[in-house]
Parts: structure tokens; C-alpha cells; sequence
């Protein structure tokens, strides 16, 4: 009976060992990503007798600071959807960051001298990825249309801009929350991390992929379009029923040939499309710190023709965020290493000492190179020969697919997708312009910034 | 100023904590033979310890900042829970002699820490508390007294039987809904929960039962009075006591057996038995789904344990300091939940010194047990230790999401009269095991 008495006691022990080992993971690595959720009440909680900290930027641009206890925000409507608002309730980085914001480095030292000077304890700076003259140009660019921006750096996941237009005034949010509740348009959501499209064109580079991976013979095989294409219940156009003649598939990437990838869907077969866009992240919760975003796609074993059709150029019941495609864009020039995305770099302190510090880590490997390299091409020849000609220029190559996402709401969505330089590349991005009507809206505006990026180096 | 020392506060008491576990290491250590360092001296220093701890937190709560005075109910209770501390620790020492020190000092801590916290979240609440706690002592101490009357304790395991019996169907009939489980019976305005009575008298019958040769009409037997037992709880939807019935059940049948295939045999049946309440029950079904994802319920079932993981994480290792969190965000916090507030406010780190104070108590309990002159009261202290070790695991479990919520109270420290009672009751069995029928004394003795 002892020896079993004491077995039991050691089972206690482990019982116990467990409870606090959990306790210790909770608190470390839990913690972080729970207490920011708006339903925390302590979110709400500011201690009035310390200075808020500030949201910087990479250079240390300052977003949002605190001045004689009101909260100012100098890039206001640019970085709206980043900074978030606090007031009524928070978003964006005040709640993301607000316990560090509230935080004190040092707090007892800090307050004792504070004591002392006077002066109140600064709580620690959040230092961000972004680039804020990208993010102004990525505004200013994105002018009166509805729609967003996500700039990433394809080797790190780091964002360099992330735009939701429309957008507002972060200072005066609580002042105007009547209004903004129920505008029509949203302007409190960022649809850069929320916004959910139909991914149009820029789907097909899902499609060659899949080709790719599923048709031992996709380099030769070729279709012949004559603009439209007849399948069971559904009738495929081209744009403007143009008819591209027989096409490979890097020319009916280049000239986004609808018909072409139809065609190619249904020698690939639905499960194969789905197994594709699955190992892309689709169907995925990828977690981000303003919030979780999500890529869906509905094809599967069981979905008919025309379903099937649609889904392979980008239309059917796909929908994808900006971020998403960002994330895409960005693995296709990561040699297809998918990156987590990021907006927070790291903590400083007020003394200017930094802390901790993100590093760059991986979502997943969801191509090859091989394929990353293949698909590279096709998205060149979009610039060079194809549907995004007018962002060609002598300096560098830039790989790209516009698309043009026919919804039931209105006009079509102008997508467009880049990265560059395409060999190298050191910026991804995504574009979508709500019922802008034709995909190549978003091309000049996809030139301009990656111009500014890559001059900024 | 005040926010300072309450800031300053986090590391008082985690240093009152660390002390205390680091002079029960050295009990421990000279008791094994590994010090020669003076025990007595090391148990003073924790009393110490505690009555420091006392007079901090108590210091910090009846402080009113705006009035730069001090409150005079908080200041009472706190010169109340002194007394009781003095009073406690002389009468345990002094005339209660040669019973387990460590055991009480560690009791006396994590009382402590109750009324500490229940004065932050409710005044109320904390002064019944100690009520309670002082009602509780003073039977735990008269407890040899009484017991001495009632001879051949042993033999009565169909006493116990029909008692405890009587007692669970009492509520089935006349029982009211409180907190999802129909077990509290009120007579008047005063209310109990008989299945609290209940595990007392589970234990000595179980003793009592295996007592002597355990054959298959022991076990037979006793199975199906536990099995009675548990499935009447579970009826009553009181999951957690069924769980903590049946485990006890499990462990100290092994115990009394030694026999490790019927025990996997057993939690193989319960295994299933849960499957098949998990599958007929809804109120099963909502425990479970909360506890695999509050966040996607978070407005109603997953709520509580997702404010007690808010509180957990935003307080962090150290916590956020005294009255400085947001502890009354968590529904129930004075009773299931007040171990999250105590890691909201008095930091995580306190939390697990708190786990391993439960630990040296159990560890106590343990060696009672295997010191016992008798089987009966071997088996009676190692039943009681495994119903509280049982119950403790299962609701700090809870509280951290580890496993779903059972809604069970954290001994000694949870509000409520009958948990706090129930708990000092059972460790005043303890002692009373430990002092007057151990070994030695067991030649002596006829009972």
C-alpha cells in the first residue's frame, strides 16, 4: 500500500508540475495575442498619471504621441486604419499595442524620478514596419477610390504601407462616431486586412500552378480562343471577346485569355485546384496583429462545370483580402517561402534602448523555386507583352497580374499584383480599386509606388 | 506616491512567498536529514512571513487615497484577521502539540491570502470569510475531542453508506439551482451544500470498506455506491463533484489494492463514460466548446474564461500590483475564479508559489498517511488528501483553460462557507490522523 500511496503522491506532483508549466506558457507566449481583444475591459484602462507611448514609424516618423494628454495623430487619414482610434473602445495599433504603450520601462525607477522632476514616466514606443512616405504616396495615389494598398517586403513579411480607403480622422473619431457608424462605405474598416473581393485574373496565378504541379505537359499545351468558350450553363467571354488564337500559357497569362484558363481548370479537375489553393494559405486563418485575415475557396470534388470555370479565372465564390494577395505576390518572389506578415518591428524605450525586437519567420514553403521562378516569368511577360504594359520601363523588370473582378455590386474591382525588381525582388504589393471597372487602373498606380520604393533604397 | 508603493507592493509579496517556500525547504530538508538547521526557527520565520503579509496588504487596501486616511471596516478586518493569525498559530503550536506545523503554517498562508483578497474585491465577503474561517478552526480543533467519543469509527461504513446516501437524495428531491448545479438546500435563509457533508463521510466509508482484505465483494460494493454516487451528482448536473467523487474513489481503491489494472481499467470506463456525457449532455457540450474556444463564444459561454485568461495574461509574471487590475471583470471571481485575480494582481509567479504551497500540503498529507498506525486512518488521511489535490487540480485547471470548467471552489482560498469550512475540516482530520494515530501511537491507543 506505501508503494502505491507514494505512486499516487507522484502523480499529484505531475498533476501540479503540469498546472504550473501551463500557467508559465499562458503568460509567456498566450498573452500576448489574447489581452489585445476588444473584449478585454483593461483595454480601456489608461493610466492618466504616466505619458502614453508613440507609434513610429521604421525612422522613427511619429503616427500617433500624446501632447498635453491629448492624443495627436500627424499623419491623420494616412495611416488611419494603422494607428486605429482610441475613445470609443480602440482599434488598430491603440489596442494592439496599447499595454505596451502603457507600459513603463523601468516604471519604478521612472516613477520615482519622476517624483522628483515632476515630469510623468513615458510609457515605451511602438516602432513599426512601415515606411510612412510609401504609406502618404500609397494614400495620396489611391486618391478618391475606394479600395486598398498593402506594400510588403518579400524576403522579411515586413509591411511598408498597408492603406484602407475610405478612410477618417482618427483625432476626431470620437467626435464624429455617429456619423462614421453609419456610413455607408465603412470608412472604420480596414479593407486591407478585412476587405474580402473576388480575387478576378490574379487568381489564374493559382490556376498555373496548379497546371504546374498536375499536367506533366502544361509547357506545350496549348488552346485555341476564339473569345468565348461554351460549358455546361455557362458561357466564358474573353475581354471583349477578343480572341487570342492559339495560346501557351505564358501568353494567355500575359493577355489574361479567360478562356485559356477554363479550358485548363477542367483538364486539371476541381481537387486539384482545391489541393493548390489549400497549400497557398487559402482556407487558412493567418494570424496578423490588426486583426486575422482570411482567404476562401469554395471548389471542390463536388462543384460543377460552370462553378469550376469560374473559380479557375478568379471569379465564382473565391474571395481573397489585399493582404492576402500581398502575401501571394510576396511568396511568388520569395522563391516561394510565404513570409508572416508584420507591422510591429520592435519596442523603445525611452531611454532608446529597443526591446523586443521581431524577427522575420516563415507562414510557409508554398511553391517551389522552380515553380516561384515559372511563374515569375509569366508575370513578367504580363509587363513586358501583356495587360500591365504601361508600368514597363528601361530601369528594372517588374512582374505583375492585373485583374478585373466582375461582383454583383456594381462595376467590376481593379486588382493588380506586383513585385520588383523581378530578379531580386525587395517589394510586393497589392492593389485592389473597388468598381474601378477595368484592371489596368490599378497598373500606373502599381508603377508609381514601386518606383518609390525601390528609389528609396 | 500611493501608486508607487503599490507598484513596490509586487515585490513584497512575492518576496513574503518566496521566503515561506524557501524556510518549508528547510523544515523539509532537516526533517530528511540534508540540514541542521534549527526547524523551529525556519516555521517562526514563516509565521512571520505570513503576519508581515498580513499587515502589507492590508495596510495597502484600507488606504484611501483621495482622503489621505484609512478605512476604518477594512482597518477592523484587517485587526480581526491578526487576532486570528496570533490566536491561530499559538493554539496550533501550543495546545494542539506536536501536530504538523508545516501543515498549519501553509493553511495559515493561503488563508491569508484569501482575506486579502476577498477585503480587495469585497469587504463583505472577506469579514464572512473570516467568520468562517474562525468557526472552522475552532471545530477543527475540538475535532479530537469529539472524535474520541465515537468509537469503533472504522466499522461503520454502512452508517456512512446510508447517510451519504440519504444526504445526495435529499437534494435530488429538495434541492435548489445555483450556479448550473442543483445541490444547495435552503433551510431558511442559511444554505449548505450537502454533498459537501457528503465527502466526509465517502472517505471513512471507503476507509472503513477497505479497511481490512479487499476482495470482490468490497470492491464490488463500494463500486456501486460510488457509482450511485456520481451518477446522482451528475444528474444534479454538479459535473465537478461527480468528478472528484469518482477519482477518489479510483485513487484510493488503487491504494488499498495495489492493483494497477483495475485502476487503467476504471478510467478506461470513465473515459468512455465522459465521451457519452459529452455526447448527450448540452450543458457538457457548452463546457467543452468553451474550453476549446472561448474566443469564437465569447459572449456568453466562453465569456468567463476568457476574462480570466485576459486577467492572467495583462497581469503577467508580476502582476499588476494591488487594487490596480481589473479582477471584478471576471464573473464568480470571489469564489471559482479568485485565483485568477490573485495572478492578475499579485503576479503569475505568486500564483505558482501559491500551486506549490498546495503541493507541500498535499506532501504533508501524504506522509500522514503513510505514517498511520491503522490502514483506516491511512487510507481516511490519503482519501482526503486526494479529494482536495483532486478538486484543487481541477479548478486551477479551469481557471487556465487547461482543462474545461468544473465549477468547483479553490480550497482554503475560494469564498463561501461551506468550501472554506469544508477544507479546513478536512485538514483538521489531517492533523488529527497525524497527531493521534500515527505510528507510535497506535500501540497505544485502542481505537
Amino acid at each position: 500500500m506505501k508503494q502505491s500511496m507514494n505512486r499516487v503522491f507522484w502523480l499529484v506532483v505531475l498533476l501540479f508540475l503540469i498546472l504550473i508549466g501551463y500557467l508559465g506558457k499562458i503568460t509567456l507566449v498566450d498573452s500576448k495575442t489574447t489581452v489585445t481583444n476588444s473584449y478585454n475591459p483593461r483595454l480601456n484602462q489608461s493610466d492618466s498619471q504616466i505619458v502614453r507611448g508613440r507609434i513610429l514609424d521604421r525612422d522613427g516618423a511619429v503616427l500617433a504621441e500624446t501632447v498635453d494628454g491629448v492624443r495627436v495623430y500627424p499623419y491623420a487619414r494616412a495611416c488611419a486604419h494603422l494607428t486605429g482610434y482610441l475613445g470609443v473602445g480602440k482599434t488598430g495599433m491603440e489596442a494592439a499595442g496599447h499595454f505596451v504603450m502603457e507600459t513603463v520601462h523601468n516604471e519604478i525607477f521612472q516613477r520615482a524620478a519622476g517624483l522628483l522632476t515632476k515630469e510623468k514616466p513615458q510609457g515605451n514606443d511602438v516602432v513599426l514596419t512601415i515606411d510612412v512616405d510609401l504609406q502618404q504616396k500609397a494614400y495620396d495615389l489611391l486618391g478618391g477610390n475606394t479600395g486598398a494598398v498593402v506594400m510588403m517586403e518579400p524576403s522579411t513579411g515586413k509591411i511598408l504601407a498597408m492603406v484602407s480607403k475610405p478612410d477618417f480622422d482618427p483625432a476626431t473619431v470620437a467626435a464624429d462616431w455617429d456619423t462614421l457608424r453609419l456610413e455607408e462605405d465603412g470608412p472604420l474598416l480596414n479593407r486591407a486586412v478585412q476587405g474580402r473581393y473576388p480575387p478576378g485574373s490574379t487568381f489564374k496565378i493559382v490556376t498555373a500552378l496548379a497546371a504546374m504541379r498536375y499536367l506533366p505537359d502544361y509547357e506545350t499545351w496549348t488552346y485555341e480562343c476564339t473569345g468565348t468558350m461554351d460549358v455546361t450553363n455557362k458561357t466564358i467571354h474573353c475581354f471583349n471577346e477578343t480572341a487570342h488564337g492559339t495560346v501557351t500559357m505564358d501568353q494567355a497569362m500575359a493577355v489574361s485569355c479567360n478562356c485559356y484558363f477554363a479550358a485548363l481548370a477542367m483538364e486539371i479537375g476541381p481537387q486539384k485546384l482545391r489541393m493548390t489553393a489549400d497549400g497557398l494559405g487559402f482556407n487558412q486563418n493567418i494570424p496578423f496583429l490588426l486583426g486575422n485575415t482570411f482567404a476562401s475557396f469554395a471548389a471542390d470534388a463536388s462543384s460543377t462545370e460552370s462553378a469550376l470555370v469560374e473559380t479557375a479565372i478568379g471569379q465564382g465564390q473565391t474571395l481573397v483580402t489585399p493582404l492576402y494577395m500581398a502575401m501571394l505576390a510576396s511568396a511568388v518572389a520569395n522563391d516561394g517561402i510565404m513570409m508572416k506578415p508584420y507591422l510591429q518591428d520592435h519596442v523603445q524605450y525611452e531611454s532608446g534602448t529597443t526591446g523586443s525586437q521581431m524577427l522575420p519567420e516563415s507562414f510557409d514553403t508554398v511553391m517551389t523555386a522552380k515553380e516561384a521562378d515559372r511563374l515569375t516569368q509569366m508575370m513578367v511577360a504580363v509587363v513586358e507583352e501583356g495587360t500591365a504594359k504601361a508600368a514597363r520601363n528601361d530601369g528594372y523588370s517588374i512582374a505583375a497580374k492585373t485583374g478585373t473582378a466582375e461582383n454583383p455590386e456594381g462595376d467590376a474591382h481593379a486588382w493588380g499584383i506586383a513585385f520588383a525588381p523581378a530578379e531580386e525582388p525587395q517589394v510586393a504589393l497589392a492593389i485592389v480599386l473597388e468598381h474601378a471597372g477595368n484592371g489596368s487602373g490599378a497598373v500606373p498606380m502599381a508603377a508609381k509606388l514601386i518606383d518609390a520604393a525601390l528609389s528609396d533604397e | 506616491m500611493f501608486e508607487l508603493f503599490l507598484l513596490l507592493s509586487r515585490y513584497l509579496f512575492l518576496f513574503y512567498i518566496l521566503y515561506f517556500l524557501w524556510q518549508a525547504g528547510v523544515v523539509l530538508r532537516e526533517e530528511v536529514g540534508k540540514s541542521y538547521q534549527d526547524p523551529d526557527r525556519a516555521l517562526f520565520k514563516q509565521r512571520v512571513a505570513v503576519v508581515l503579509m498580513h499587515y502589507t496588504g492590508f495596510l495597502l487596501l484600507s488606504y484611501e487615497q483621495d482622503r489621505f486616511s484609512f478605512s476604518l471596516p477594512a482597518l477592523a478586518l484587517g485587526l480581526g484577521g491578526v487576532v486570528f493569525l496570533l490566536v491561530g498559530f499559538f493554539v496550533t503550536e501550543k495546545i494542539y502539540r506536536n501536530s504538523d506545523s508545516l501543515l498549519w503554517n501553509c493553511f495559515f498562508f493561503l488563508l491569508d491570502v484569501s482575506l486579502i483578497m476577498l477585503e480587495r474585491l469585497n469587504h463583505g465577503m472577506a469579514v464572512k470569510q473570516l467568520i468562517w474561517m474562525s468557526l472552522g478552526l475552532a471545530v477543527a480543533l475540538l475535532m479530537p475531542l469529539v472524535l474520541r467519543l465515537l468509537p469503533w469509527l472504522e466499522k461503520m461504513k454502512y452508517v456512512y453508506l446510508s447517510l451519504g446516501l440519504a444526504l445526495i437524495l435529499c437534494t435530488l428531491f429538495f434541492g435548489n439551482e445555483e450556479f448550473g448545479s442543483v445541490n444547495w438546500i435552503y433551510i431558511g435563509n442559511f444554505s449548505f451544500q450537502p454533498s459537501e457533508i457528503v465527502k466526509f463521510l465517502f472517505v471513512f466509508y471507503l476507509a472503513a470498506e477497505f479497511r481490512g482484505f479487499v476482495g470482490l465483494r468490497q470492491i464490488g460494493i463500494a463500486t456501486g455506491y460510488a457509482g450511485v454516487l456520481v451518477l446522482l451528482l451528475v444528474f444534479q448536473k454538479d459535473l465537478g463533484g461527480a468528478l472528484i467523487f469518482f477519482m477518489t474513489f479510483m485513487l484510493v481503491l488503487y491504494m488499498a489494492t495495489s492493483n494497477m489494472p483495475i485502476f487503467f481499467g476504471g478510467m478506461g470506463l470513465a473515459s468512455i463514460a465522459a465521451y457519452l456525457a459529452y455526447r448527450w449532455f448540452p450543458h457538457v457540450q457548452v463546457r467543452v466548446a468553451a474550453w476549446q474556444n472561448p474566443w469564437a463564444d465569447i459572449d456568453a459561454g466562453g465569456y468567463q474564461i476568457a476574462q480570466s485568461l485576459f486577467a492572467i495574461g495583462t497581469g503577467g509574471f508580476l502582476g499588476s500590483g494591488l487594487m490596480r487590475g481589473m479582477p471584478k471583470s471576471i464573473p464568480v471571481v470571489e469564489k471559482d475564479f479568485i485565483f485568477a485575480a490573485i495572478c492578475e494582481e499579485l503576479g503569475v509567479v505568486f500564483g505558482m508559489c501559491m500551486i506549490l504551497i498546495f503541493l507541500v500540503i498535499f506532501l504533508r498529507g501524504m506522509k500522514i498517511a503513510l505514517k498511520s498506525g491503522t490502514r483506516f486512518h491511512s487510507l481516511v488521511a490519503a482519501g482526503v488528501v486526494t479529494m482536495l489535490a483532486f478538486q484543487t487540480f481541477l479548478i486551477l485547471g479551469g481557471t487556465m483553460k487547461l482543462i474545461p470548467l468544473t465549477g468547483v471552489t479553490l480550497p482554503f482560498v475560494s469564498y463561501g462557507g461551506s468550501s472554506v469550512v469544508v477544507s479546513i475540516l478536512m485538514l483538521g482530520l489531517l492533523q488529527w490522523i497525524g497527531k493521534y494515530h500515527g505510528l507510535e501511537t497506535e500501540e497505544d491507543e485502542d481505537l
